[in-house]
């Protein structure tokens, strides 16, 4: 498995490297207008014939951060100027399928607020391999979650499902930042409550629940936090994270494609009817819902 | 928020007479939302509606930038009519803008 790692596709940033880049490119300007409009700050972005990127300069870079509206949830409650404060610190980094942004037993590096679009399943290993899915992470909330409560390792692997982007910040910073943010604190104090609410739910989903139901009720809350009706996935990997046998998802898969819920063919699961897939769903799914729009 | 590349059409009986111009920008920056007002203010006065404006952010078409020899944003290039100009900077500087769009500063 990989480890997640920075990725400049999606924010164009004046890192160091960037910077010696900008001195260069300024080297190789021979136009006197264009060195005079740099000079004057008139310039927003430098454009790298190399890469076929634009640089923004320090000042378009932290304008553009602040006209930002965040599309993860626990940010976007933040009032204005407490999310501006933190939004200095945290680094929009591209993450794609199989990710691992936590280990068991590991120090947390980064925590990480998922954009809208992606996913991060939170497994509990058992004999160091055997990975059951005990949350499901996405822009409703954080990654990370034991830095805000002072603990700096992980108890779960997290893995990303999919591809998309979230804003990361390193784990000692973001601890001295959420000194300095009771309204960040408070929101993510509801989140913890929640979160551990959803594991204790799936806990007991697990060992009680059809795996047809729990499916349904995985489909749900994927597709809620997705924001999608489209979810790419294999067959085997839902069986992990269920903890039952490939052949029981194929026959759960099967009998939910047979009702007209869903749609499946190969890794691509489309949700055909939402209401008939609730009622197919275990209790689990609308318990877990409720408690999160409570919080 | 980005912007969307815009083209405001010319009055069609000055189609001939047309300034057409191109603006490359980062949509949202603070140089980039000067030098689309301060053009915009230009073109309303001198040249009525008789004008077309293109408007191109470079964090979505960077390629696009760089064909048109573009290094810097924000940076103006004049299509037609001929000779083609390029004019870099916040467009503040209006009698440079006249002069690059081939406009003659008009005396009151």
């Amino acid at each position: 498995m990989k480890t997640a790692s920075s990725d400049s596709r999606t924010e164009t940033d004046f890192s160091e490297t960037e910077a010696a880049f900008a001195t260069f490119i300024r080297r190789l300007i021979q136009d006197a207008a264009t060195l005079r409009a740099i000079d004057s700050g008139e310039v927003d972005a430098i454009l790298d014939p190399v890469s076929g990127r634009a640089i923004l300069l320090p000042e378009a870079r932290e304008a553009l951060r602040q006209s930002e509206v965040p599309t993860n949830q626990v940010l976007a409650t933040l009032p204005r100027e407490e999310y501006q404060r933190l939004r200095a610190g945290l680094e929009l980094v591209t993450l794609t399928f199989g990710d691992v942004l936590h280990e068991p037993g590991e120090l947390i590096q980064h925590i990480y607020f998922p954009n809208e679009g992606l996913l991060v399943s939170l497994l509990t290993l058992v004999q160091d391999r055997m990975g059951l899915e005990i949350g499901l992470v996405g822009s409703e909330g954080m990654v990370g979650l034991p830095v805000a409560q002072g603990i700096d390792t992980s108890s779960v692997r997290a893995v990303v499902q999919g591809t998309g982007t979230a804003l990361r910040m390193e784990s000692s910073q973001f601890r001295q930042a959420l000194e300095t943010s009771p309204a960040l604190q408070r929101t993510l104090h509801r989140y913890t409550y929640a979160l551990i609410a959803q594991i204790t739910q799936t806990a007991a989903c697990s060992r009680f629940h059809q795996v047809e139901a729990r499916l349904a009720r995985w489909l749900l809350m994927a597709s809620d936090r997705l924001q999608s009706n489209s979810i790419h996935f294999t067959q085997e990997w839902l069986a992990d994270l269920l903890g039952v046998r490939r052949v029981g998802v194929t026959l759960a898969a099967s009998a939910l494609q047979q009702q007209r819920l869903i749609q499946y063919s190969r890794g691509n699961i489309t949700i055909l009817d939402r209401e008939g897939l609730k009622a197919s769903a275990c209790e689990c799914y609308q318990k877990i819902k409720d408690i999160f729009d409570r919080a | 928020m980005r912007r969307k590349p815009i083209v405001i059409p010319s009055d069609s009986a000055a189609v001939t007479a047309a300034v057409v111009m191109r603006l490359y920008v980062v949509g949202g920056a603070p140089n980039s939302v000067q030098a689309l007002a301060n053009l915009e203010a230009i073109c309303q006065r001198q040249l009525k509606g008789s004008y077309q404006l293109e408007v191109v952010d470079v964090l979505e078409q960077p390629l696009r930038a760089l064909a048109d020899g573009v290094i810097v944003t924000p940076s103006l290039i004049k299509l037609s009519p001929l000779p083609a100009a390029q004019i870099v900077g916040n467009l503040s500087d209006k009698s440079k803008v006249q002069r690059a769009l081939g406009l003659e500063e008009k005396i009151w």
